[in-house]
């Protein structure tokens, strides 16, 4: 269904592009190896290729986006899943230092077979402002508004984030940030309803164990757990996800303010460093969910940066190298834990804590650009040290791949 | 049906961006294609091309001959990058003449901090897409 759809929306989206005069387009496609799809102890390897397609159009001052995109998972089809968007772009200047900026965007994430309860269409709304308080310093303040519904309701969500941020160069070729953030999210109906029959163990304990091959009645027969059933929806393979049961039902939010400090160096033409830390707390409710998951290049609906609480360093060189070639490297550590995820056995009981997981990450990425496109091979590992053993793993993944951009007429100061 | 609702604004978002009209304004000629290093003196967003969002254009000092020239980079990039005065930068990029008399350069590449920003590539169409909020791609680990 999702390829027959894509042979009919490709051609139209081409010819559009060809037709986009002054307009950018823009061609993906990277290839993707994991020995780890869902990020558990239990690994799934699978291969992704990712084709995308996107053309961004000025309207008089509004800047339009629309991008498509395909992702085939050739281990597990049923993840596949197409990727739309369309977005508005506004810019407006305020005096000759100053500027708003505000967006809209739409967009639709659609899935096929047993994991359609992914599937998803949102909107979102962002306004910043953005001035130059000296010509070395910087004031920036932002909100972000986003509303998603999910094919399972349980995901449904209303989010907003702000935050402010002022930095400084000096003459030492140092930037220096700082930014302060408030965020909420607001699940609108997480729970499940209580079953008819009382329940006399925790949820966790009813749920089938957790590993592969320990599916419910209602699996598929190829690996689904805990997850078989939720929602009226079950898939296959994640088996991480649990939510909780409510008589009351109604909704569940979690809020967090964060702090962030970023210094970033330039050592001669040829390198750029950048440390940073991250400060974030859960300042109101939890998480509404028992277990949460999160799989690799998925956007999944448990789990995101409203999730956790704890802290996050990250160090970053660039190389600038002959040839134009650049080498970008990274290493993150994070201690995180998950307000209201409670860390559970593999055979489904609570362990009695919050789950926690410290996470060391490093990636590294090379990219060389012709005249034409830029190719690019990056590689990320992951150590994910988690009190809940489900989610104690360690992992790498492989990615390579082009971006192109397509003529689309006259290449002036605009194109 | 809400695939097929979501389709439909997508086509019918890309129809109205192709029947958009460009403004003229320089051409990006790749044979006046020039590289200098200089110090970022003003920074400003100008209406450049009619009919579009206005752009980012910074005032450049080119090191040790003192040349002012203006730099055109993009219109989405005043919220997505910062750029200070007093700044150090590379540019790459065609020199084009503008009826004020500024030297002005179309950037093509941008190096500040130590990082290489690619506005163009090497024929001159543009890279940038959107705004801040437009992230390429899809969902991967960490912060590459």
């Amino acid at each position: 269904m999702m390829i027959k759809t894509m042979r009919l929306i490709l051609p139209v989206l081409l010819l559009a592009a060809g037709a986009a005069q002054g307009g950018t387009v823009f061609l993906s496609f990277n290839q993707h190896a994991t020995p780890n799809l869902f990020q558990t102890r239990d690994a799934v390897a699978d291969r992704v290729s990712a084709f995308s397609l996107a053309v961004d159009q000025d309207l008089s001052t509004l800047s339009l986006l629309a991008d498509l995109s395909y992702s085939a998972f050739h281990e597990t089809p049923g993840l596949s899943f197409l990727s739309a968007g369309v977005g508005l772009d506004y810019l407006r200047p305020v005096g000759g230092k100053s500027a708003f900026y505000f967006a809209l965007g739409g967009t639709g994430q659609f899935y096929r077979q047993a994991y359609a309860a992914f599937s998803s269409l949102g909107v979102n709304l962002l306004g910043a402002f953005k001035t130059y308080l000296a010509p070395s310093s910087i004031l920036k303040l932002q909100w972000q508004g986003a509303y998603a519904s999910f094919n399972d309701s349980l995901f449904d969500f209303l989010s907003q984030t702000a935050s402010l941020s002022i930095d400084k160069y000096l003459p030492t070729r140092t930037t220096l940030k700082a930014e302060a953030e408030w965020g909420t999210k607001f699940f609108l109906h997480p729970f499940l309803p209580e079953p008819v029959e009382p329940l006399t163990e925790p949820v966790a304990a009813l749920a089938a164990p957790r590993g592969p091959g320990a599916g419910t009645a209602s699996g598929s027969g190829s690996g689904s757990g805990s997850g078989g059933g939720w929602g009226g929806r079950q898939y296959e393979g994640g088996y991480g996800f649990i939510p909780r049961y409510s008589s009351e039902g109604g909704g569940a939010g979690i809020g967090h303010v964060g702090l962030s400090l970023l210094a970033a160096q330039g050592l001669g033409d040829v390198v750029g460093l950048s440390v940073s830390a991250l400060k974030q707390w859960t300042v109101s409710g939890q998480n509404p969910f028992l277990s949460i998951e999160e799989f690799y290049l998925v956007q999944n609906p448990s789990a995101d940066a409203f999730s956790w609480q704890g802290h996050q360093l990250n160090a970053r060189v660039t190389l600038n190298l002959p040839w134009e070639v650049e080498l970008k490297s990274g290493y993150t550590y994070s201690d995180r834990n998950f307000p209201g995820v409670e860390s559970l056995g593999l055979d489904g009981a609570p362990l009695g804590e919050v789950r926690s997981d410290i996470r060391r990450l490093f990636e590294t990425r090379l990219e060389k650009d012709f005249r034409r496109l830029t190719v690019f091979l990056a590689y990320a590992w992951v150590d994910n040290d988690s009190n809940d053993p489900l989610f104690d793993w360690k992992s790498h993944s492989i990615m390579g791949g082009f971006e192109w951009n397509l003529p689309t007429g006259r290449k002036g100061g605009l194109s | 049906m809400i695939r097929q609702l979501a389709l439909g604004a997508l086509l019918a978002g890309l129809a109205a961006g192709t029947a958009a009209a460009q403004g003229g304004g320089p051409f990006y000629n790749v044979d006046k294609e020039v590289r200098i290093e200089a110090t970022v003196r003003e920074i400003v967003l100008e209406p450049r091309y009619k009919g579009t969002a206005p752009f980012l254009v910074l005032g450049v000092e080119e090191s040790g001959t003192a040349k002012r020239f203006k730099v055109e980079v993009s219109p989405s990039w005043f919220f997505g990058q910062d750029v200070h005065g007093g700044e150090k930068v590379k540019v790459v990029g065609a020199l084009v003449e503008t009826p004020d008399g500024v030297p002005t350069i179309i950037a093509r590449e941008l190096q500040l901090r130590g990082e290489t920003f690619r506005l163009r590539d090497k024929r001159g169409f543009p890279n940038w897409q959107g705004g801040p909020q437009r992230k390429r791609g899809i969902r991967r680990f960490g912060v590459l």
